[in-house]
Formats: structure tokens, C-alpha cells, sequence
């Protein structure tokens, strides 16, 4: 079996439901960063983000058996990920978002002065504000760069319905931020 | 729709299906404003590389912990036969033996131990640097009898104790053997 660093992925999957465990590690180095900055926006904080993507790569592992498309293990894993988002959202629900805004404001000092760090750092507050479904449109299209159509193949939903949840997050993000638009 | 709702036509700019030019004057104004919230958007490359190890770790432990419940009804078994051919043979004294574990690893910043002893937990017993010679140490009190580790370094690399045998774990990795 082929074992070099380009392996695809259902060609690791079916590796280590054959016992190779230790290739499981070349799949969660392959998707941690891309899903790293889905979850930090999704959850607004990157030690909560490295928790959620922890614990989604274990419990995809204890599940890979019920991976039915072992070459589509991304889209699968990403629905494992959003649950664990949604969930962690829910338990945490009051939880304040300051430290959150502050991890943005912290990646911010590449570009742009001050005024621009403020900016990011409001949005980021004002994204934890929306609902998850609202937030998570919104960093799909604007933060990972998807199209609807792809939104909604990845989420099994339309793409009419997408619009509505972004169009009322739109609005409720000008209310949030009249201070800096 | 509220005072403070965006023009349909600039949520359809916000969603790109137009451009500034294709608005009419009179929402110009508003549809700046609406880019400027979506140039505030934090597309910043997130890497957390730890994620890797913490993810193989976890499973790593895991699989030692079961690895005794897997044995067990194995052991259950050669037990009944022990019992079975040797019915009148006295219970054995229960004993506490004081041992004292040692690994040379001068790179390591950290190093503990995992074993039957500890149910594979590499959080519980680690071993204490001793001056700057990269030798770790821990002393334990065990009960007499045969018990299986490894040592944990960093966290992340299970080690076998050079120093003792090993047996195979039967998911080619080597566990040492302790025999007090």
C-alpha cells in the first residue's frame, strides 16, 4: 500500500480501519489548520477552537467504521466539527466573548493600524451575537471564501434558505456595529 | 424591515451578486458602509499544531487503558485453570515493593510514566529531573507481581525502559516488564 505524504484520503482511511492507526496522524495534519479558523470564528477563541477540533478528530476516529465515503472523510469530519461547534456554543451560552475578540484583535497587527484592529475586533464581537446557523453562513462565504452553492452542498440545505439566515445576519450586524459602519 | 435593516440590493452586494456601480446613487452611501464591515472580516491563517499530538496522544492512551479489559477475560481464564490445577495451593501474601524507575533522556522536558500501575495514565506519575544530567527518576510502592509500562516523554513518545525486558503489546508497540 502507498504510503507517501500525497495518499489520498480514503486511501488512509481504509489504512487505518485496517489497523495502520498511526496514519490517522497524516489525516489530522492535513485538516487541522484548514478548520482551525472555522472554529476559532465559529466558537471565538482559539483555546475553545483547539478543544473542538480535538475532540472531533477523536470521536471521527472512533467512528471512521461509519464513514461511508472514506474519500470524502472531509465533508464527513467537517459535519463531526460543526456539531461539536454547535454544542459547545450551547453550553456556553452566556459565556462572554471579550477574550475572543481579543485572540482577533491579537492576529490583527499585520495589517493595518489601530482603527482596523478595532474594526475586526467589533466584528468578531458582533459575529457571537448572531445564532450559530446566522454565524456560521457568514464565516462560510466571508471568512473561508465558499459560494452558496458549496455552503449548501456541505450542509445538505438550499441555497435560498442560506441567504435568508445571511441577509438577517447582515441586518443584525449593522445594528450591531452602527457605531463603526 | 427595520430603519436599521441593508437594502435588498446591498445584500445582494454584500453577497457579490453586484458592484458599488450597479447600485443606484442614493444607496452608494450605504453600500460603503456595508463593504466596510465585510473589509473588517478576519481571514487571518489559524495553525495549531498541536492538535496532532494531542489528538494521537489521547488515542494512544486510550488504547493502553483498554488494552487490560481487553486481556481480562484471557487472564480470567488462565486464572481458573491455575486455581483449577493447583486447588490446595496456600493464597498468596499480598506485598508492597518499593522501586525506583530511571530514564537517561537529557533532550526531554518532560517525562512520566504509564502502566498497569497507573491504568496507562500518563498524567499521574512523572518521573523528577535529578541535576542537569538528563536523568529522570520517580520512586513508586507496588504490589508484588508483574506489571507492564512505558515511559511517556514530552507528552507525546512512549518509550520502553532500555533497562528491562519488554513484551509485545499485541498492537506492535513493546511494553517493559516488571517482575517484583
Amino acid at each position: 500500500m502507498r504510503s507517501g505524504p500525497q495518499a489520498a484520503d480514503g486511501e488512509i482511511v481504509r489504512a487505518v480501519l485496517a489497523g495502520d492507526r498511526e496514519r490517522y496522524a497524516r489525516l489530522v495534519e492535513r485538516y487541522r489548520d484548514r478548520y482551525a479558523r472555522y472554529a476559532a470564528r465559529m466558537l471565538g477563541s482559539a483555546d475553545a477552537a483547539e478543544d473542538a477540533l480535538q475532540d472531533a478528530f477523536v470521536r471521527a476516529y472512533d467512528q471512521l467504521a461509519q464513514c461511508k465515503d472514506p474519500d470524502n472523510f472531509i465533508g464527513w469530519f467537517f459535519l463531526i466539527l460543526r456539531n461539536r461547534c454547535f454544542a459547545e456554543r450551547r453550553r456556553n451560552r452566556t459565556s462572554a466573548s471579550l477574550d475572543a475578540a481579543n485572540d482577533v484583535a491579537a492576529e490583527d497587527r499585520t495589517d493595518g493600524g489601530a482603527e482596523s484592529a478595532e474594526r475586526r475586533r467589533a466584528l468578531q464581537l458582533a459575529l457571537m451575537e448572531l445564532t450559530p446557523d446566522q454565524r456560521e453562513v457568514f464565516v462560510l462565504k466571508h471568512v473561508e471564501g465558499l459560494s452558496y452553492a458549496e455552503i449548501a452542498e456541505r450542509l445538505s440545505t438550499s441555497v435560498p434558505s442560506l441567504k435568508m439566515r445571511m441577509h438577517r445576519a447582515y441586518d443584525k450586524l449593522r445594528e450591531q456595529l452602527r457605531d463603526h459602519t | 424591515m427595520s430603519g436599521h435593516d441593508f437594502h435588498p440590493l446591498v445584500k445582494q452586494l454584500l453577497d457579490g451578486d453586484i458592484t458599488l456601480a450597479d447600485l443606484p446613487p442614493e444607496l452608494r452611501g450605504e453600500g460603503e458602509a456595508a463593504l466596510r464591515l465585510l473589509a473588517a472580516v478576519d481571514r487571518t491563517d489559524i495553525s495549531m499544531p498541536a492538535v496532532t499530538w494531542r489528538v494521537m496522544t489521547t488515542l494512544e492512551r486510550r488504547r493502553r487503558r483498554f488494552l487490560p479489559w481487553l486481556l481480562a477475560p484471557a487472564l480470567a481464564i488462565a486464572a481458573a485453570l491455575v486455581i483449577l490445577l493447583r486447588p490446595t495451593a496456600p493464597a498468596p501474601t499480598a506485598a508492597l515493593v518499593t522501586v525506583r524507575f530511571v530514564l537517561v533522556a537529557p533532550d526531554a522536558k518532560q517525562v512520566s510514566l504509564a502502566g498497569t500501575f497507573n491504568q496507562w495514565d500518563a498524567q499521574v506519575t512523572p518521573l523528577v529531573r535529578t541535576g542537569a544530567t538528563g536523568v529522570w527518576t520517580a520512586t513508586l510502592t507496588l504490589p508484588a507481581g508483574q506489571h507492564q509500562y512505558a515511559f511517556v516523554v514530552d507528552g507525546v513518545r512512549w518509550v520502553p525502559d532500555p533497562g528491562a525486558p519488554a513484551v509485545d503489546d499485541g498492537f506492535g508497540r513493546r511494553n517493559s516488564v516488571l517482575t517484583l
